[in-house]
């Protein structure tokens, strides 16, 4: 405690709290809304404050708006960002704003942020409502929420402070999947693969996702279950989150070594590595009765000599040592599935496999893994070697001249300039974006409540004051954000670049794959970013019309 | 200095070897540079002189401060008390001249409120229906019974509230403010919670709604609004209904909240409701709200000039500010050395002044305080309209100054009427301003037949104006359909007229709208104003372009081709320049006195 005390000016930068407006209605119960608080060394009155502004803008803005509540509070020093996770489950977190310490945040990035975390945690645990509802008392969700949120943030941990997406990140989409461009045969061997893979495993209901590197190349999950697990899998499961045992969180992803330099200067960032430590040594109001399972924890995963994953987080089966295999929720079907990933150089398979399809436990479970070797190890060899081939590396992607950001929200799919390239623009450049960003955030946040015209199509080019074009582009569910920092550039010139671009990547018009209603779709995207889709089981065709 | 200043901007902020579409926008851009040398020598004098002039104000307003305040609460509450039954006011000019000015939004036309109607009422479909149904735009508070139990005022698009420091409510746009003490309450508890917090609330955002907050000492002023416009727009409303305030009361107002944090402010507001509502709606159709810079009404050079030597005669003789206008637009202003008015005031003591119907038909004297120009203190206007929509002011800091000042109304008006002023004011509200169809064909391509007749180096006073009678255009080349130039030095703004398809006050408001968030987009205050901008949505493509010495906003049809509305805009700027003499009141600015 001598510690976190000693540290609880840290506080100043960021804040996050989890509470239940079902919880603690009577006077002087208030404390028991509160879920998760971080830091968890702040007084009660000052955790309290923060619910109790929160709660009651809740309660106001209903007055006007009643479907929609409170979504950010902009006061002069902080940002206050609101999600309702679940309903009445809320989750909060405040920013500190500071020019001179580059806090300039993007609001919906930052809920993206609290989204991925809410999902995540339904991912291991299912819903909070539900855990609330098994142990009214609250301590098994506060368990359990404590340890959870912790490990997510330590991804954010840049020496001692938490770094939170700001506007440097603004040529980036959390909550999106980034996918792997693969020829047309590479399409059609990878597409074998999954046949085998999922039936292989004998079972009826099997799902896969298949990586390679940190780039998604198919699934056959629904779209927001293929984003929790892809997050999962690139921060924990790829070859790069096995090896380099530091933060490899989404953020910095593909930013191997020039991009892990740059992480720039001192953000407003928040001192609390010693929160941190405290986590491994006792955490607060944690009990060891609930037997929390930390799956977010760091190098708690290794490579078995069968090529599969293997990690003790989910403890070991009673009576023996092999180590339990991790289960997750499917959030589509509500299912609960066995986890099971293997791992081949740089390809990475996931194979989901139905809890209730195997009857006998583990032993069931390592007969479906000796079905996949036996089956799929020759397809396995030959994909990956197929796909090593046409893998342009790190810079894959880059269009030169171009630092770009391509969301196909529909599929939740995105892609964008390499890390390393995106730093190379001006500050001023990467400000203007980031606030021509929040402006079609706005936009697009209007259109949603006003159903009528969903689709927005919307063009910016701005020349700020440096010079530099930003443009962005959205044209049913699409969005295009690009910087050309050329200089003595025209409108019609930059338009015209913007268009080049945009016929080479109709934006995105036909690029992105996540499977439908559990259906195999391929989507392969060209080194040339020219966009074909092949392969399909049965909606392949009617997906490239939609 | 200063011309070498804008040389070298316009190096910096443009090609050096340019394509030829951006090569005339340079070109433009080093006249304008050139050009406006004599203007800038005096910005930078203004700068001092200004600072001059509010410290002689200042000291002169705190040796009579005390007494001044008393005594101008009295006499504001004298004119109030004659305001309160302007209730059914009706623009005698209305009916007359529908064509106007083709500001639809205008008092007297067939303004509408959209922000009046609740919110289902605004949507698209029923943007028909609403706009045949609307009748003119009645001054005043209007759902007196409604509070914040009742649906329709929790559904009302655009509330705003001004309340004290310790939650009591002082003005209310929708509903009684004494039943809405609780909700007041609220508000004020929202601040404070945050204000103890060692921090300052701006804006909270749930779905479509913003709240967005301001505080003034002891005064809050909150707006809730679902009606799409950014925050820095809502916020400079906010602004200008403060400033309202201070016109009214000054600022010294604050020292009653020092003596009794629970002071009741509202009987002295009281009688004020069409004050705000006409600011507030104003809000919705006069671009100077956010522009910050007034428009003047289209006039020769030399009808201008003869009405400013008058104004100016009298300026020497212990007038402050002399200003003729024509509705909210500026007909010759002379300001007395050394003083200088702000656009911001002269919308808000216009808006006081057309809004209290006890102006039109007596001459006036009223307390009244500019708060850009000296919020502590009280001066004093005698208001006197000339004809049904032209009304002279004459601004003085001493309160014993009426028998002179109507000495020397008498005298302008006389000279005015002699030298055909007001007639020819009168013509030009009927001819309207700039019309988008007139915009000068491009020297290189076939001249257009319908000559401009407006903007032609015409000979004085009797130019050949044709005279329209309803006017209906039908948009100017390459889908051009509605321009916003603003001088920078100058502090003016000319609005072309509008035409189809912008022809409703629903549309007109939606445009205003998507220019406040352009203007907002280009305005970054952390990063500094971007310096073009090129916007395409399903309603409009809308270009804008800021040098330092205009800004330009031009409206086009959603399917202008990007190349054409940019050679456009480059003839617009142009026409602007060669017609500036008629469209601009020059010299007499406030900068050069």
């Amino acid at each position: 405690m001598g510690m976190a005390s000693a540290n609880s000016g840290g506080s100043e930068g960021m804040e996050l709290c989890i509470f239940d407006l079902r919880r603690g209605q009577q006077e002087g119960q208030e404390l028991d809304k509160i879920l998760f608080f971080f830091p968890a060394d702040l007084p009660f009155s000052t955790q309290l404050s923060v619910i109790g502004l929160s709660e009651g803008l809740i309660t106001f803005t209903r007055i006007f708006s009643p479907e929609a509540a409170c979504e950010v509070i902009e006061a002069e020093r902080h940002s206050h960002v609101f999600y309702e996770a679940e309903p009445d489950i809320w989750m909060v977190m405040v920013v500190e704003k500071s020019k001179e310490a580059e806090a300039i945040w993007r609001v919906e990035a930052l809920r993206e942020v609290l989204k991925e975390i809410h999902s995540l945690f339904m991912m291991f645990y299912g819903p909070v409502r539900e855990m609330l509802e098994k142990d009214p008392s609250g301590g098994q969700i506060r368990s359990h929420l404590y340890p959870f949120v912790m490990d997510y943030l330590s991804d954010f941990l840049v020496g001692k402070k938490i770094q939170l997406p700001s506007f440097r990140d603004c040529l980036k989409e959390c909550g999106t999947v980034q996918m792997l461009t693969v020829g047309r045969e590479a399409a059609i061997e990878v597409q074998s693969l999954v046949r085998v893979l999922e039936s292989g495993a004998g079972a009826t209901h099997c799902y896969s996702l298949i990586l390679f590197q940190d780039l998604l190349v198919s699934t056959t999950l629904s779209p927001d279950d293929t984003i929790n697990l892809f997050a999962y899998a690139v921060q924990r499961l790829s070859p790069r989150a096995l090896s380099s045992g530091v933060s490899s969180w989404s953020y910095l992803r593909r930013g191997s070594t020039p991009s892990h330099v740059v992480v720039g200067p001192t953000f407003a960032t928040v001192s609390v590595s010693d929160q941190f430590h405290q986590l491994h040594a006792t955490s607060p109001s944690q009990d060891n009765s609930y037997h929390v399972k930390r799956p977010l924890q760091h190098n708690r995963w290794s490579k078995g000599k069968d090529g599969f994953l293997v990690t003790d987080i989910w403890g070991t089966e009673t009576g023996s040592l092999i180590p339990s295999t991790p289960t997750i929720w499917l959030q589509q079907t509500g299912e609960r599935m066995y986890l099971c990933a293997y791992q081949y150089k740089s390809l990475t398979l996931i194979l989901l496999v139905p809890l209730s399809s195997i009857l006998n436990g583990e032993q069931g479970v390592s007969l479906v893994k000796q079905q996949v070797l036996e089956n799929a190890s020759l397809k396995i060899l030959k994909v990956e070697e197929k796909l090593s081939k046409g893998w342009g590396g790190e810079n894959a992607y880059h269009v030169s001249g171009y630092r770009y950001l391509l969301i196909d929200d529909d599929r939740n799919v995105s892609r964008a300039s390499p890390p390393a390239k995106v730093t190379t623009l001006a500050k001023e450049s990467l400000l203007a974006m980031s606030k021509l960003r929040e402006e079609v955030d706005l936009e697009k946040s209007r259109s949603k409540w006003d159903n009528a015209d969903r689709d927005k199509d919307l063009e910016i080019c701005i020349r700020a004051k440096n010079n530099a074009w930003v443009i962005a582009r959205t044209n049913r569910g699409k969005e295009l954000y690009m910087v050309l920092e050329r200089a003595n550039e025209t409108l019609l010139y930059a338009s015209d670049a913007f268009e080049r671009f945009s016929d080479r990547v109709p934006l995105l018009a036909s690029s992105g794959a996540v499977a439908l209603g559990g259906q195999l779709i391929h989507v392969i995207i060209l080194t040339e970013i020219k966009v074909v889709i092949v392969g399909h089981r049965l909606l392949g065709v009617r997906f490239l019309l939609r | 200095m200063s011309s070498s200043d804008s040389n070298s901007s316009s190096v910096d902020d443009h090609n050096p070897n340019p394509k030829p579409l951006d090569y005339q926008f340079e070109t433009l851009n080093l006249e304008q540079g050139s050009g406006s040398t004599i203007i800038q020598n005096d910005v930078d004098e203004e700068g001092r002189q200004q600072d001059q002039g509010s410290s002689l104000n200042g000291s002169l307003n705190v040796n009579s401060n005390n007494h001044e305040q008393d005594d101008g609460i009295g006499l504001v509450r004298g004119v109030v008390l004659r305001r309160t039954n302007s209730e059914v006011e009706v623009d005698v000019n209305g009916p007359s001249s529908p064509s106007s000015s083709g500001y639809a939004g205008e008092r007297g036309s067939s303004g509408v409120s959209e922000d009046d109607e609740i919110e289902e009422v605004a949507n698209d479909s029923a943007l028909h229906e609403v706009f045949d149904s609307q009748a003119a735009w009645l001054p005043g508070k209007r759902h007196v019974d409604e509070d914040d139990a009742s649906i329709s005022w929790r559904k009302r698009k655009k509330h705003f509230f001004i309340l004290s420091h310790s939650g009591k409510p002082i003005y209310s746009r929708y509903g009684d403010e004494h039943k809405l003490a609780g909700f007041s309450a609220t508000l004020q508890a929202i601040i404070s919670f945050v204000e103890n917090g060692g921090d300052r609330v701006k804006l909270v955002r749930a779905g479509k709604h913003q709240v967005v907050f301001l505080v003034k000492g002891p005064i809050y002023l909150v707006c809730i609004s679902c009606t799409e416009q950014p925050y820095e727009s809502l916020r400079g409303e906010l602004e200008l209904i403060y400033g309202q305030m201070i016109l009214i009361l000054t600022k010294s107002v604050n020292r009653c909240f020092e003596k009794n944090p629970k002071f009741d402010m509202t009987p002295l507001l009281g009688g004020t409701d069409v004050v705000f509502s006409s600011l507030i709606h104003s809000f919705s159709w006069n671009p100077a709200t956010f522009l910050h810079a007034y428009t003047c009404l289209p006039l020769a050079y030399g009808t201008r000039q003869a009405a400013g030597a008058i104004l100016h005669d009298v300026a020497d003789s212990g007038v402050l500010f002399a200003i003729l206008m024509c509705k909210h637009k500026v007909v010759s202003l002379v300001g007395a050395q050394k003083a200088s008015l702000h656009p911001d005031d002269m919308l808000l003591l216009s808006n006081f002044i057309m809004s209290s119907e006890s102006f039109r038909t007596s001459e006036s004297f009223s307390p009244i305080c500019l708060p850009r120009y000296n919020p502590m203190a009280f001066l004093y206007a005698y208001v006197r309209y000339l004809d049904v929509d032209t009304y002279l002011m004459l601004l003085t800091t001493s309160s014993d100054a009426f028998y002179h000042l109507k000495d020397c109304r008498i005298r302008i008006e006389m000279v005015l009427l002699k030298s055909n002023v007001l007639s020819e004011v009168q013509r030009s509200m009927l001819d309207g301003g700039m019309h988008v169809e007139d915009l000068p064909a491009d020297p290189l391509s076939r001249p257009r037949s319908a000559s401009p007749h407006f903007g032609e180096h015409q000979e004085p006073t009797d130019s050949p104006r044709r005279f329209r009678e309803p006017f209906a255009g039908i948009g100017g080349p390459a889908g051009l359909w509605h321009f916003i130039y603003r001088s920078i030095y100058l502090e003016q703004y000319i609005s072309s007229e509008f035409s189809a398809p912008i022809n409703s006050p629903q549309q007109q408001k939606r445009l205003y709208r998507a220019y406040q968030k352009l203007y907002t987009s280009m305005h970054d205050k952390g990063n500094g104003a971007h310096k073009t901008q090129f916007r395409r949505d399903e309603n409009y493509v809308l270009l804008c372009w800021v040098t330092p010495d205009f800004e330009l906003y031009a409206t086009f049809d959603p399917l202008a081709d990007k190349g054409l509305a940019i050679k456009t805009c480059n003839r617009v700027c142009q026409w602007v320049k060669d017609v500036e003499n008629e469209i601009f009141l020059l010299g007499a600015s406030p900068f050069s006195w």
